[in-house]
């Protein structure tokens, strides 16, 4: 069907473009889409819904009674020699309270585009005026507000079932260092999403990489456990600085094994991660277009 | 005449197992970075585990751990039952899976109008991830002995191979229901994720069941994965022969007919209802 430029029912839109107030404005808005659009898709699922929120605190479980095996009760002498405190229901706790943000950056983000892929959407995505980081960002808060539904959950019950003895005054720097984390896994969830833009079987980088950040991440064990070389690489993982400098607040008599100004760590790794993901994602998204790659899965 | 028939069907359904089995062994040979990754990376899933032994009791055995076990031995403990689940992520979702990836790759509808028995086009499924898992778990065994301080008694070798056979018995009971939902319903993911968090938690993958509750301990015996945990544990760990845990083999053995049967009955009646509604040519 030809277009008739001169029908007067149709009017110009003019898209924002460059880095000014509306189009700021109109990129916060797909965010919000793709975020409502996510909930709607996931709420249509309640047993899945369900499933994902109680599963912090499953997966939980096996770390607390598998401790509870292994020195024959809650405290640990040997946990106690590390770090100060050797209540090891508190510290796993404290630890896994964050694992399940890893899986933020690494499944949800990482995959979001993947996913619009899957549904035969992608291409509609494309072409709408909006910028792709958009769509994963959309999805990263939808994650992210999932997570912390699933995060409260399980404080709520592990707190009170097990009378964790943690310092209350200690949740509002946790939460600030929490913030910073998060800004530093979204960067690493935006890297995340350009592999998966390439790679068929992205699921296995995921995979792999989530794999090593916990393994790298100091949540059942400190970090003085792992071999050196893996203590310096713990070092540019959001989650490793994050883990110590939550654990200074909430546990009391608690001696950070690696002493650094957590707060500057955090957002030097913030800046950094947010960066380099946008250049690899920007490049990977123009690689892709030319390549004729978006059809492709 | 009966008799050749019958020895014809017999022959054709054999090769129609054997070409199920090829097919689906000549996908996996296809991306050999998933055969590496299967290879290693469930080994980094339990390395948490042996490093938050080591930072709780500074070092490679525990009395506590004894006491509830029967072994100080936490690292072989910990490397046993998690080389065994892993038998449980690869063969429950393998078949729902494989189906569904017959379904998007638009070959379901063929697999199931073919002139051919379908339990042999499940079998010949069965066998061919059986297979990779094995290789799996033996690869990662392998590799978990190069790495971590364990000495087991090999020659529980063979006793071991055989209760393995009993656990994918067991594991393909489930996994066929799986596919019968994934018939159906097309999405048996998310079931399958359900019930692995059921063997997750209730089997004695990093704890002895007796460390679970009451009612959970109960729950847990009613799973493949807890008998062919603790007998392989007893024969490897503890030196136990067979007839010491004869009792777990039998209940095993009971575990896997029932889950067998289900599977099929269900997976039968299934099929016939996505025929009927023309749900099967969906995706």
């Amino acid at each position: 069907m030809k277009i008739d430029k001169t029908d007067p029912r149709l009017r110009e839109i003019k898209c924002a473009t460059g880095f000014n107030w509306a189009n700021l404005k109109a990129e916060l808005r797909a965010i919000w889409a793709a975020n409502i659009k996510d909930w709607k898709i996931e709420l249509a699922y309640p047993v899945g819904f369900i499933r994902q929120l109680i599963s912090p605190l499953v997966l939980l479980l096996p770390y607390l009674l598998y401790a509870f095996v292994l020195v024959g009760g809650r405290y640990s002498e040997n946990l106690a020699q590390l770090v100060g405190n050797g209540d090891t229901f508190a510290f796993i706790f404290t630890g896994y309270m964050l694992m399940g943000f890893i899986g933020t950056a690494v499944w949800a983000m990482g995959f979001s585009i993947r996913r619009e892929r899957w549904f035969g959407t992608l291409e509609a995505i494309y072409v709408t005026p909006t910028s792709r980081l958009s769509q994963v960002l959309g999805t990263a808060l939808h994650s992210t507000i999932h997570q912390i539904l699933g995060t409260v959950l399980q404080f709520v019950t592990i707190y009170f079932a097990f009378d964790l003895v943690l310092n209350i005054g200690g949740i509002l720097p946790s939460l600030g260092i929490f913030a910073l984390m998060m800004f530093a896994l979204y960067g690493f969830g935006i890297v995340i999403a350009a592999i998966s833009l390439i790679l068929k079987e992205g699921w296995m980088v995921s995979d792999g990489l989530y794999s090593i950040m916990t393994i790298l991440s100091p949540v059942a064990y400190p970090l003085t456990v792992l071999p050196s070389v893996f203590q310096q690489a713990s070092n540019i993982i959001p989650t490793a600085p994050a883990l110590v400098g939550m654990r200074s607040f909430l546990l009391p008599s608690y001696q950070p094994e690696a002493v650094t100004n957590v707060f500057l760590h955090l957002l030097v790794l913030g800046a950094v991660w947010i960066l380099f993901g946008i250049l690899v994602f920007h490049l990977t998204d123009g690689y892709v277009r030319k390549r004729g790659m978006l059809k492709k899965f | 005449m009966d008799s050749f028939y019958q020895q014809s069907t017999l022959r054709s359904n054999l090769s129609v197992v054997w070409n199920e089995l090829v097919k689906n062994i000549k996908f996996l040979l296809a991306y050999p970075v998933i055969i590496v990754f299967w290879t290693i990376f469930p080994i980094f899933w339990h390395i948490p585990f042996i490093l938050q032994g080591q930072a709780l009791v500074g070092g490679l055995t525990s009395d506590s751990f004894a006491q509830a076990t029967g072994t100080p031995n936490y690292i072989p403990f910990i490397v046993i039952g998690a080389v065994l689940n892993s038998y449980v992520s690869t063969l429950l979702n393998g078949m729902g899976d494989n189906i569904r990836r017959e379904s998007l790759q638009g070959t379901l509808d063929y697999v199931l109008a073919a002139p051919c028995n379908k339990a042999s086009v499940l079998v010949g499924k069965a066998l061919s991830e059986s297979i990779s898992s094995t290789i799996f778990a033996i690869s990662q065994f392998a590799i978990s002995l190069l790495l971590f301080p364990i000495s087991v008694s090999l020659g529980a070798m063979l006793p071991v191979f055989f209760i393995i056979i009993l656990l994918i018995l067991g594991l393909y009971g489930l996994s066929l229901v799986f596919a019968a939902f994934s018939l159906m319903y097309k999405q048996s993911h998310g079931f399958g994720q359900t019930v692995g968090y059921v063997f997750y938690i209730f089997s004695p993958v990093r704890y002895p069941v007796e460390s679970l509750p009451f009612a959970a301990q109960i729950f847990g015996k009613l799973l493949p994965l807890t008998y062919a945990i603790i007998i392989v544990r007893s024969l490897m760990l503890l030196g136990a022969d067979l007839s010491a845990v004869y009792m777990e083999v039998l209940a095993l053995v009971i575990i896997d007919a029932i889950l067998i049967v289900a599977g099929f009955l269900l997976f039968n009646y299934m099929e016939e209802k996505t025929k009927k509604t023309g749900e099967i040519s969906h995706y």
